[in-house]
């Protein structure tokens, strides 16, 4: 489903990445790990096209990163959802429209838009905060709506950069357990992190270890 | 239908929610459409002046003292067929003696026993041939005539009309496209801040898989609402403005402004077109 090849990508100073080669079939669970600057969010941001591989190439689907245009993008953006460190949620909008939006982007009918996102905020626990703002929730409570934005237009593969970095760690394995949970039914779910005692939270997950732009080890 | 309805929403909210970066902008379009609005009454009625002194300007025709009367009634006819001719007046030598007695208080027949002046015609050309080219032509034509002596004319006049009103037409066409220049430059930057505060939304939007035109058709909506709403402020003060001119300052002046309503419609047109080519302009930058 996912696959670098012989990937490269550097910034104007600094190395971001270089010579990836690996694979991550549907439903996978991975986990991205290595110390700050070692390349995981760059990797990730490869993943959805924010970066271009300047060697090498970066396969999504049907999508290559040598071949695609501009205006694929977005198209390719609907099959893979984006979770962050700080929830970027729209702060003027409340929790359901924070979800729907996503919908509209992608063209859904209005009734299938209210079902759908009723119906995936219940499952991420939210089913009873669907009107308040974001910042009358808890930092773990916005990055479920963050998770629930990403998962409403059933991405193939769901990206988490650091998502319990501003959460506790109670919080942290309630995450850790849900993304689990949304792995479990089919979803492929990428997360990068620091926290190495969330990794055993998920048993049978791939583990890449990343350093100074490479890998490390790969299971 | 969806999301035609949700980029519309999109763009009315995104006018309520912006409210001091809206304003201004709305502020600054009601400016630019105000010196527009203005700068085109001003050169209307100049223009306008211009083609009342251009209406005065009217053809001596001098008719041979040797002409009999049907010759003359003949030629008559003839100038009356003539299309470039507007209006021909016929002044016998009998009514000129009467002009000459009004303008210079004596009658010329006690001054020389008999009528020395020849029958004439006045004629006042079209609008459209009014000018120097067409004036020449014709007085050709008519000079040809067999009872025409002389075709008189201030072709002086003419001249500098006609230069004038190059000039004034050529000012009115550089200050305009430099109004409507510095009022897009203008628009689009105030709606740049309004943008600018929302970025946000874009990141997100393109995050999501929201397409170009998805996330830019709102911010496009708005800055045409906005538009709208600073061409209705800048009509109002216009007509606020006309209002005062009118009723008190007229007799001042000695001028009247008037505008149609056509002119409000244009006015809100205007606006409109400049918040929607300013809100393009403007979001290009953050695609
Ligand atoms: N926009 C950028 N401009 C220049 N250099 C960058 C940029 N983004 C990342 N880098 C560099 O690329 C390398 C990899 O950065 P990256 O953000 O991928 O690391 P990371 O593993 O995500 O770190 P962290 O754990 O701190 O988030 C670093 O050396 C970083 O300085
Ligand atoms: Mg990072």
């Amino acid at each position: 489903m996912i696959s670098f090849i012989n990937a490269t990508c550097s910034f104007r100073k600094n190395a971001g990445v270089k010579n990836l080669n690996f694979s991550i079939d549907d439903g996978e669970f991975v986990f991205l790990t290595g110390p700050s600057g070692a390349g995981k969010s760059t990797l990730l941001r490869l993943i959805y096209m924010d970066l271009f591989p300047e060697k090498g190439k970066v396969l999504i689907r049907d999508y290559d990163s040598g071949k695609i245009k501009d205006r694929q993008i977005p198209f390719l953006r609907r099959k893979v959802g984006m979770i962050f460190q700080d929830f970027q949620l729209l702060k003027d909008r409340n929790v359901y429209q924070n979800v729907a939006i996503s919908l509209y982007a992608s063209h859904y009918k209005i009734r299938e838009i209210k079902s759908r996102v009723y119906d995936i905020l219940n499952q991420v626990g939210l089913g009873h905060r669907v009107h308040h703002k974001p910042t009358e929730l808890s930092g773990g409570e916005q990055q479920r709506v963050a998770i629930a934005r990403a998962l409403v237009k059933e991405p193939i593969v769901l990206l988490a950069d650091e998502p319990t970095g501003n959460l506790d760690p109670r919080v942290s394995i309630e995450l850790m357990n849900l993304l689990h949970k949304i792995n479990k039914k089919g979803t492929a779910v990428i997360v990068a992190t620091h926290n190495y005692s969330l990794i055993k939270r998920v048993p049978g997950a791939r583990l890449i270890q990343m350093n100074d732009g490479e890998i490390a080890s790969i299971t | 239908m969806t999301i035609l309805w949700f980029l519309f929403k999109e763009g009315f909210k995104g006018l309520l929610r912006s409210k001091y970066s809206g304003a201004f902008s709305i502020i600054i379009i009601a400016i630019s459409i105000i010196m527009v609005g203005f700068g085109y009454i001003i050169a209307r009625d100049t223009l306008f002046m211009v083609e009342n002194i251009r209406s005065q300007f009217d053809v001596d025709i001098f008719i041979l003292t040797t002409a009999g009367s049907d010759d003359i009634a003949v030629f008559d006819k003839k100038l009356r067929r003539m299309n470039e001719i507007d209006r021909v007046i016929y002044i016998s030598p009998e009514i000129a003696a009467e002009k000459f007695k009004k303008e210079f208080g004596e009658d010329i027949l006690d001054i020389l026993d008999y009528n020395p002046l020849p029958p004439s015609f006045t004629i006042s050309l079209k609008p459209i041939y009014r000018n120097l080219m067409s004036v020449e032509a014709i007085a050709n034509i008519l000079q040809r005539d067999s009872v025409v002596d002389e075709v008189k004319y201030r072709k002086n006049f003419l001249i500098i009309l006609e230069k004038y009103q190059r000039i004034i037409l050529v000012c009115v066409l550089i200050v305009f496209a430099f109004l409507t220049l510095i009022s897009i430059i203008l628009t689009s930057n105030s709606i740049k801040m309004t943008i600018f505060a929302r970025r946000d939304i874009i990141l997100t939007m393109k995050l999501i898989g929201a397409t170009n035109r998805f996330v830019k058709t709102p911010f496009v909506i708005e800055g045409t609402l906005e538009g709208g709403l600073g061409a209705l402020l800048a009509g109002l003060i216009i007509y606020g403005i006309i209002y005062v001119q009118n009723t008190y300052l007229q007799s001042f002046f000695n001028y009247t402004l008037i505008v149609s309503y056509q002119y409000y419609i244009g006015l809100l047109l205007l606006g409109s077109f400049l918040g929607w080519i300013g809100s393009r302009q403007a979001i290009r930058r953050f695609l």
